[in-house]
């Protein structure tokens, strides 16, 4: 079955979205829904010393005032990558405590939002300040070599071989520092949450990447059973790694519901986005490359320093990344941890990979210079069989041809090498620049039940969120050709914890997890099948099969985890607890690749830097939805060039917070910024990874775009940005 | 009983609880509601008239997720106070389709372009994409960039979007 690629097949859900159906969790409305709204923190550390509602509970409407002096038995449901569920430990509203700029401190619910944003406003507080770190270079930040915590036991630090000295030894040597802000992910649709009580049993509606988490977290709030909360999140308007646990606002919102006994809406307005949930943070790269005459990579070591928060260590894993690019002869990687006076920040699409890549690729870039060799040339010189930071093989590798092809497509033959060396008739200077990215292989476990029915319904039920990836599609396309249905007749239900666990999907993880999955189930269901219909099932639909049998209905479920993964991780699959295998799988390691060519030309006046053109070249392993997948990396492509050029959170060391926290001032790319952007594929399985061949590639996407814009801007220019 | 305080020059009704009587059409049918003067037209269509399409995405009239048209013309409707829209006309995304259902040309080529990953901002695109062509400004692809830069897409659906708007244009303009 691998051995074919996938037809152009329309993405199944598109129908519902250009219509605009209620599909995302806040367009729910039920009877005798409240409108909440937050009141925020307006200091940026400290404590509350006093709390006035009096005026906010005087407005017409008002059902109730939430404070931390009324929150009563609730506890934090602790950090994603601490053991916990929530993007932080730190669950605001349930002490006087004040962690952070913009952080909640009330919450009001009213019959009508313009009732609850007006009370919301007359909540005021007294505070007693304390002086903050903010940035990575402020005082009174705590620096954590993360080598030196627990969370070395679990990501391992990348060395191999003596780094130091075959980097002093080296004849030719590129050292160079780069700085990457805070960045917001900005999905279009904000956080927010309806909750309603029935009966002693909870239900919460949200866009969100992890129901699971969400479900679990919120029953370890407040202290029920978790079957006692379901979670339905069938759409996300976006997530891009805010969404990827529990929100800060969805206790509130259930407990806001719990108080009033009526179904309460939470809609976390945009600036709220920038300080209520996780974000890029900054972090700081300093390499050192050094390579011999011929341009062999001898030497790499990459130092990082990352932000996080007072109260959790977002764990860094960039050099997880960078040490994967080329056959290094030796690399060293450090990864520190600065504690600063934030919420604590998460994942932001590619969270390591992107800044990891652009810090090395522009190295790599620089090294070419130094060499006088072409950019792709030096590239493939250095690629490399076998992974540096462990000695095993990757289990597939199509990083050349991604080179290849990407340099043919986009016509790389016609650059000239010298900077500054390509202009056009307005005064405009060309830059062309390239870059490559990767992103590691991962894997989680997955329950899938598939049922199908005398009348032609094939439904699965499998562990997954849609948040425009296309999940949904892959799975139709799965299920489509293993039954031989029509990909439209197979619905795909997820995001729901009433069908199946719902492990965070990120990480570009959840087609190589769900669509082996899926394939097993079609598998057992077929077995099923030949069972019911001793005559043979070849050429029959399973309505047919179904029919003949006498049956109404024929319903399989199967599990399926990474491989290497001990049958215990599907108990952490049901705890909601991250049960992520890979990039190392005891005989293999897996990455995903790409190649992005750019164009950049610098008007002559402006200066100002547009990019008209780029080319990239994926190697993602089988591909299961040629549309969906190809959309992907294009949006990939858009990201890069906001992230190079566009997107940064300011911050003011004197006041916290973030300053820009709209999207009128952090600046996202929109329609104009963006040129023509062709993508292909290697479309190669890689069946050593899993059986249906797929590597991730959501994230990868996004790796290597902002160097190559770089690398495009020294050519066009002869300035190195960093 | 209402008591009619006053009216504003669009007609619009106060009454004693400090509510406005309004009447409007949305999607050709006449809708009458009370509704606080505060009330913007997007949290009225989303929250009061079950018509969900439009989008909240900034509340800020900064990402267009909300976009519908009044009067035929593309406005935000999270910076449109209802109030002004009291005996006007307002078309959703769930008042494109044609008469028999069907997908107005600009959905369809949406569909055909995969002009949307997460969706969210699609109804808003949309909306803007008819507005776009109507108003005649589709008449290139870097006038459709320049005339579309008001909808944000933070997946990133860009192409396929002025993909869509120059195939659904071709497709108006003939009908």
């Amino acid at each position: 079955m691998t051995a074919l690629p996938f037809p152009d097949t329309v993405r199944v859900d598109a129908y519902d979205k250009v219509r605009g159906r209620p599909i995302y969790g806040s367009d729910d409305v039920r009877p005798g829904l409240l409108h909440a709204a937050l009141a925020v923190a307006t200091i940026a550390k400290g404590r509350i010393t006093g709390i006035d509602t009096k005026a906010a509970r005087a407005v017409p409407g008002v059902r109730l005032v939430l404070t931390h002096e009324r929150m009563g038995a609730i506890k934090s449901a602790g950090f994603l990558m601490g053991g916990g569920y929530g993007f932080q430990s730190f669950q605001p509203m349930l002490s006087p405590a004040i962690a952070y700029r913009g952080q909640p401190i009330a919450l009001v619910a009213a019959d009508t939002l313009e009732q609850a944003i007006e009370a919301a406003h007359l909540v005021k507080a007294s505070y007693a300040q304390e002086p903050i770190s903010v940035t990575l270079d402020s005082p009174g930040v705590e620096v954590v070599n993360q080598a030196d915590t627990p969370l070395k036991n679990f990501i391992p630090e990348i060395v191999a071989g003596d780094a130091d000295k075959a980097f002093t030894e080296a004849p030719v040597k590129i050292e160079a520092v780069f700085n990457c802000p805070p960045q917001h992910q900005n999905p279009i649709e904000l956080i927010a949450t309806v909750a309603e009580w029935q009966g002693g049993k909870l239900t919460i509606r949200e866009g969100t990447q992890n129901a699971e988490a969400v479900r679990h977290g919120v029953a370890a709030a407040l202290g029920i059973a978790q079957e006692l909360v379901d979670v339905i999140s069938p759409f996300v308007g976006g997530g891009f790694g805010q969404k990827n646990s529990l929100q800060m606002q969805t206790v509130l919102a259930a407990v806001a519901a719990r108080e009033t006994g009526r179904p309460v809406k939470l809609v976390v307005p945009r600036a709220g986005v920038f300080h209520d949930a996780s974000f890029r943070p900054a972090s700081r790269h300093h390499i050192r490359l050094g390579a011999d005459r011929s341009g062999k990579m001898v030497a790499a070591i990459h130092e990082v320093d990352a932000q996080t928060s007072r109260h959790d260590l977002f764990p860094g894993e960039y050099t997880a990344t960078s040490s994967r690019l080329y056959g290094f002869g030796s690399f060293r990687g450090v990864e520190r941890l600065v504690r600063t006076d934030v919420q604590t920040p998460g994942y932001m699409r590619a969270p390591f990979e992107h800044p990891a890549c652009f810090a090395m690729e522009c190295c790599v870039d620089e090294l070419a210079y130094a060499l006088g060799q072409d950019p792709v040339a030096l590239r493939l010189a250095n690629d490399t069989a076998t992974d540096a930071a462990t000695g095993l093989p990757f289990s597939s590798r199509h990083f050349a041809e991604c080179l290849r092809r990407g340099a043919e497509l986009f016509g790389w033959a016609g650059r000239s090498m010298a900077p500054q060396s390509m202009h056009v008739g307005d005064g405009s200077q060309i830059g062309w620049g390239m870059a490559v990215g990767a992103y590691p292989g991962l894997t989680t476990p997955t329950i899938a039940h598939l049922k199908v029915s005398d009348d032609g319904e094939v439904v699965i039920g499998i562990g997954g969120h849609e948040m425009g990836q296309g999940i949904r599609t892959a799975l139709a396309d799965a299920i489509s050709r293993k039954l031989g249905v029509a990909a439209e007749k197979v619905r795909a239900v997820i995001g729901d914890t009433r069908v199946a666990p719902q492990h965070l999907t990120a990480g570009s993880w959840g087609t190589a997890s769900a669509i082996p999955a899926a394939e097993d189930a079609a598998d057992a269901m077929l077995k099923a099948l030949a069972e019911l219909s001793p005559a043979g099932v070849a050429g029959r639909t399973p309505a047919e099969i179904l029919k003949a049998a006498g049956r109404r209905s024929l319903e399989v479920e199967v599990q399926r985890k990474a491989p290497g993964q001990p049958d215990a991780i599907f108990g952490r699959l049901r705890a909601g607890l991250p049960s992520v295998g890979g990039p190392v799988y005891g005989s293999y390691v897996t990455f995903s690749y790409i190649a992005h060519f750019v164009e950049v030309r610098i008007e002559p006046g402006t200066r100002r830097i547009r990019v008209p053109r780029v080319v990239s070249v994926a190697d993602c392993g089988r591909v299961m939805s040629p549309r969906t997948a190809a959309s992907q990396v294009r949006g990939g492509v858009v990201w890069g060039i906001g992230a190079a050029l566009r997107e940064a959170s300011e911050v003011d060391p004197r006041y916290g917070g973030f300053l820009n926290a709209d999207l009128a001032d952090y600046v996202l790319p929109v329609n104009a910024d963006i040129g023509s952007i062709e993508v292909e594929f290697i479309d190669k399985p890689d069946t050593t990874f899993n059986s249906a061949g797929v590597k991730g590639l959501g994230e990868v996407a996004l790796t290597g775009v902002a160097p190559a814009i770089a690398n495009a801007v020294f050519h066009a220019t002869g300035r190195r940005l960093r | 009983m209402t008591t009619v305080l006053g009216a504003d020059a669009d007609g619009a009704a106060g009454s004693e609880s400090g509510r406005v009587a309004i009447t409007l059409s949305v999607n050709g049918q006449a809708r009458s509601v009370e509704i606080d003067p505060r009330t913007s037209l997007l949290d009225l269509l989303r929250e009061r008239l079950g018509l969900a399409g439009a989008k909240k995405g900034c509340d800020h009239g900064q990402c267009g997720a909300c976009t519908v048209h009044l009067d035929g013309r593309r406005v935000v409707s999270c910076l449109t106070p209802a109030v002004q829209t009291n005996g006007r006309a307002v078309t959703t995304i769930e008042g494109l389709h044609g008469p028999d259902g069907e997908l107005h040309p600009m959905q369809q080529a949406f569909v055909d372009h995969d002009a949307l990953q997460c969706g969210y901002c699609t109804p808003g695109q949309i909306m803007a994409a008819v507005a776009c062509v109507e108003e005649g400004h589709a008449g290139s692809s870097e006038q459709i960039r320049e005339f579309m830069s008001g909808n944000l897409c933070r997946c990133g659906a860009y192409v396929g979007i002025v993909a869509a708007i120059e195939d659904a244009a071709a497709k108006m303009r003939r009908t």
